[in-house]
């Protein structure tokens, strides 16, 4: 039964991607709108699948096609690889629904729009298979074509020279996170013997580090952790909005997934491994909000608003190896379950951030914060469902988002009794880091839906602006529903999945804020004058108020900006010049500040010179004759033999 | 509130207004006609009620006359504190509603300092947790009882710390001044300015509530006697008269500290918070070395 299920699936998403490939069909829009349900319903198939299997602990196998023994394409779904499924489909569904709205208003041409439904629906179903492997011969095989489809669809506005660059920025990224990969399991391989995905016992120590330093760096790039981070604003603001949503909300957990698999149930994790990890998720969560708050470009704010809620669940999956070294073994779980639970829920109201994000630039011709304003009366829905994911993601109780980073708190605040000096320190500085965190990404989100949605229109065409399509609001609609849900129902859920938490029942106060919230509407309808009158804001005595004397993204952020200047690494540069020779009556100047970026700036260039300047010399040695080309490779098979007969 | 005016006004040789004032104010606020600026969207007009509804359920996390036994995780920190914040969240988003550069300006500032106070606040209260080994509040007041603070110097630490919380939280001199309308000093209040009648009355009542809130935090640390655990009349009116003196007391203490400090620059306050966490990590290290 499950199996015809994976098959059906599989089969519907290969058909939706082949009839928008073939050249006859795939200009017209019916064909497109046909392949866009047939992914929803391989997708709500997946869904019901991983829900099955969630529930009923029930795993299945199946050989899909054998190469050679060693070399297969197989699966095998536990509880973990069926909650990556269900995120993934979910995730999909309101994506597909989003795109048959989207995909209609964009300037593509018929063709490209073909390819991208095609492109989309092969990244989907190599997601899924992807975290249905159950060997790491088969992972990395959807593993590439993950990273081949997604780059088409970053790819996919190539005519602007931003693209091209993201495009770009995002291969050899991309590329460089499978070499460790490959890396990472050709070295598992030579230990055990097989790409299987098994527990693996005897392992040296030294083999070991260097198993997890490339495992983690190469699943780290393509989570976007810190500093591997770089292409992410990049990738994400170059793709079309339902396709950022997938990148956000599903790749980057894909890769979450291969963590949690691989560091933490494949090998045995070391206490220094967790250390690590807590580290780099600290960082990236706080770097990463840090940076967002500077962004107007709203989609770069919500990747890096990913990185670091990506960050999040780093620390968490840190912590949780911490615990687990130190025995305390409810504890952990309870990090782990955090972490877990935050991934699903970055995946809802990310997608739906960015959906709605999508919308909203649709409408307004930018993504420029500063030129929107007061899109939430001509667009109510969209606005108070980015309402939705903006409270969610600052984890506001009683929303899902607060019940993921409640559990990792409660788990933080639990670990004190660990007496190691060291990590102790290092627990509160993780946990204050933590808590900076979660403030700011509230900050943020009212940056962001405050002067995106209210106060007046700041450009000509977001006063013109419309509400979008049906589909484009029934697309994230359905994460925002599951974003209330999940929160207050979190209690009942987790014990119905066999989990029981020792977080407070968001149920009852939820339950209480609706009580409370009622009572005294109608206290005060009773007592309170009634009369309302509506008038023009107080503008200090100015008749009427323009747009420009609102508050701006920009002066929002601004003593966030001062506060944390030494991180920003800003240059500000004042030129002034002055009538008299006192430097008292001022002429005319001009003031700038500039952003440094240093990972660009400190880190990848660098790298990226050293490249260049070792492929120059190497391609000196190129172009030759073919008797050169001969003579290197015999060079190469003696070099080959003699480092073999020295290792073995 | 009003006995904190009352105090500064005895310092500054004014007499002040009337120990219940607030009230009168409020009784007044309800009577008077709403008005929404053009601008303004959904927004604007639920957050007084959010605001207000929210304070009232992480109320009920700070027992003031009587200890409940704990019913569904009510009185988790975390869940206190994050309630807090999304009164404050919807409070910074109504600032921007109106279209004003100084509602702008105070939604802008307060989150500033929500997102620089915050760890400040999670350590203190995971130091409270290490020293009181729970972390639901009313179990916290429940160990202060058996043993209040003091007796237990980390406490005292701890104290400090939750003053200098309270002083961020409640928008008070060196933070912010509650008194003017001068665009240079006001946080909290210039998000206010837009509300009117009724919506201005619930605003001002939560604010108050949220003082009322942290206070009752440093003083059942502080002097839980008289805290009530059982439901008994008589105690719980005990409670109350203990609480309402209590509760006066770091009043006057506020009032006094105000008039003694002056508003210090904006970019001046990280210091002032740096303190706070410094007095909480050291309970922490503190606990770690006993």
């Amino acid at each position: 039964m499950l199996i015809t299920l994976f098959l059906a699936g599989t089969g519907i998403f290969l058909a939706a991607a082949l009839i928008t490939l073939l050249p006859a069909l795939r200009a017209k829009k019916a064909t497109r709108q046909i392949a866009l349900w047939l992914g929803l319903l391989a997708s709500v198939v997946f869904l019901g699948l991983s829900l099955q299997i969630l529930l009923t602990q029930q795993p299945f196998h199946l050989t899909l096609y054998q190469i050679v023994p060693l070399l297969r394409l197989s699966f095998d779904v536990d509880r973990l690889a069926a909650f990556f499924m269900m995120l993934i489909s979910l995730v999909s569904v309101s994506s597909i629904i989003y795109s048959m709205g989207l995909i209609e208003l964009t300037k593509f041409s018929p063709d490209k729009k073909g390819l991208m439904v095609s492109a989309m629906s092969l990244l989907i179903l190599s997601m899924l298979l992807l975290v249905a492997s159950d060997n790491s011969f088969s992972l990395i095989f959807f593993w590439e074509i993950m990273a081949i489809t997604s780059f088409f669809l970053v790819m996919f506005d190539f005519d602007k020279k931003e693209s091209k660059k993201s495009g770009l920025f995002y291969f050899v990224m991309t590329q460089m996170s499978t070499a460790f990969l490959l890396f990472g399991f050709l070295t598992l391989f030579g230990v055990t013997g097989s790409f299987d995905m098994k527990p693996v016992a005897d392992i040296s120590p030294g083999l070991k580090t260097a198993v997890f330093t490339s495992l983690f760096i190469g699943f780290g790039i393509k989570a976007g952790v810190m500093p591997f981070h770089k292409w992410v604003p990049y990738a994400y603001s170059a793709s079309p909005s339902n396709i950022s949503a997938l990148i956000s909300g599903t790749m980057s957990k894909v890769a979450i997934y291969g963590m949690v698999r691989f560091l933490l149930l494949l090998l045995n994790p070391e206490l220094s491994w967790g250390v690590a990890i807590l580290i780099f998720g600290t960082f990236s969560a706080l770097m990463g909000i840090i940076y967002a708050l500077k962004e107007h470009n709203i989609k770069k704010l919500l990747a890096y608003s990913s990185i670091e809620n990506v960050g999040i669940i780093l620390l968490s999956i840190g912590l949780y190896i911490i615990l687990q070294s130190y025995g305390l073994q409810t504890t952990a779980m309870l990090a782990l379950l955090g972490g877990l639970f935050h991934t699903f829920n970055h995946a809802l109201f990310k997608s739906l951030l960015f959906f709605a994000t999508g919308s909203v630039a649709n409408a307004a011709g930018t993504r420029d914060i500063e030129k929107m304003g007061g899109l939430i009366k001509p667009m109510p829905y969209t606005g108070i469902i980015f309402l939705i994911g903006a409270v969610s993601i600052s984890a506001l109780p009683p929303f899902n988002g607060f019940v993921s980073e409640l559990m990792i708190f409660q788990a933080f605040l639990q670990s004190f009794i660990i007496t190691s000096a060291f990590i102790k320190i290092l627990l509160l500085l993780g946990l204050s880091m933590f808590a900076l965190t979660g403030a700011l990404a509230a900050a943020c989100f009212v940056k962001a839906f405050g002067i995106i949605f209210l106060a007046k229109p700041r450009s000509k065409r977001a006063e013109e602006a419309h509400e979008a399509p049906v589909a484009m609001l029934i697309g994230p609609a359905i994460p925002a529903t599951l974003c209330i849900l999940l929160g207050v129902f979190s209690s009942q859920i987790s014990s119905l999945l066999g989990f029981e938490l020792p977080t407070p029942d968001l149920l009852v106060v939820g339950a209480l804020l609706i009580v409370f919230f009622i009572l005294t509407w109608i206290i005060l309808r009773i007592t309170a004058n009634r009369k309302v009158r509506v008038s023009e804001t107080w503008g200090c005595g100015i008749v009427s108020q323009s747009n420009r004397m609102e508050y701006t993204a920009t002066g929002f952020s601004e003593p966030i900006l001062t506060i944390f200047q030494p991180i920003y690494r800003t240059s500000k540069n004042v030129e002034r010049t002055f009538m008299d020779n006192q430097s008292v009556v001022f002429k005319e100047g001009k003031a700038e500040i500039n952003t440094l970026k240093i990972f660009e700036e400190k880190i990848y260039l660098p790298i990226a010179r050293f490249v260049e300047r070792l492929s120059t010399i190497i391609s000196e040695h190129q172009d030759v004759d073919l008797d050169v080309y001969i003579l290197y490779s015999l060079v190469a098979v003696i070099i080959l033999l003699l480092v073999a007969g020295w290792i073995a | 509130m009003s006995l904190i005016k009352k105090v500064k006004a005895y310092t500054q040789g004014r007499r002040g207004p009337p120990l219940l004032q607030t009230y009168y104010s409020l009784g007044k606020l309800l009577r008077k006609e709403t008005i929404y600026s053009s601008n303004s969207s959904l927004i604007m007009r639920i957050t007084p009620f959010i605001n207000f509804t929210f304070l009232l359920v992480a109320s009920l996390s700070i027992p003031v006359v009587f200890i409940p036994p704990p019913v569904a995780g009510i009185g988790n920190i975390i869940l206190f504190l994050y309630l807090m914040v999304c009164a404050k969240f919807f409070m910074a988003l109504a600032g921007l509603d109106a279209g004003s550069t100084f509602g702008g300006m105070g939604s802008s500032r307060e989150m500033t300092f929500s997102a620089i106070i915050e760890p400040v606040t999670i350590v203190t209260f995971a130091a409270l947790g290490l020293v009181l080994k729970t972390i639901n509040l009313h179990e916290m007041f429940a160990a202060t009882l058996i043993a209040p603070a003091i007796t237990n110097p980390p406490l005292l630490l701890i104290t400090l710390s939750l003053f200098i919380i309270l002083i961020v939280e409640t928008s008070r001199i060196p933070v912010d001044n509650p008194e003017t309308h001068l665009e240079l000093t006001m946080i909290h209040e210039a998000m206010l300015l837009e509300y009117t009648g009724p919506n201005l009355a619930l605003m001002e009542t939560s604010h108050a509530i949220k003082q009322t809130l942290l206070i009752g935090i440093i003083v059942n640390i502080v002097s839980p006697w008289g805290l009530a655990t059982t439901p008994t009349a008589g105690g719980i009116l005990l409670a109350m008269v203990m609480f309402l003196a209590k509760a006066g007391i770091v009043a006057v203490i506020i009032g006094l500290f105000e008039s003694q400090v002056a508003k210090s620059r904006l970019f001046r306050l990280p210091g002032l918070f740096i303190l706070a966490f410094f007095f909480s990590f050291l309970t922490i290290v503190f606990e770690l070395l006993s």
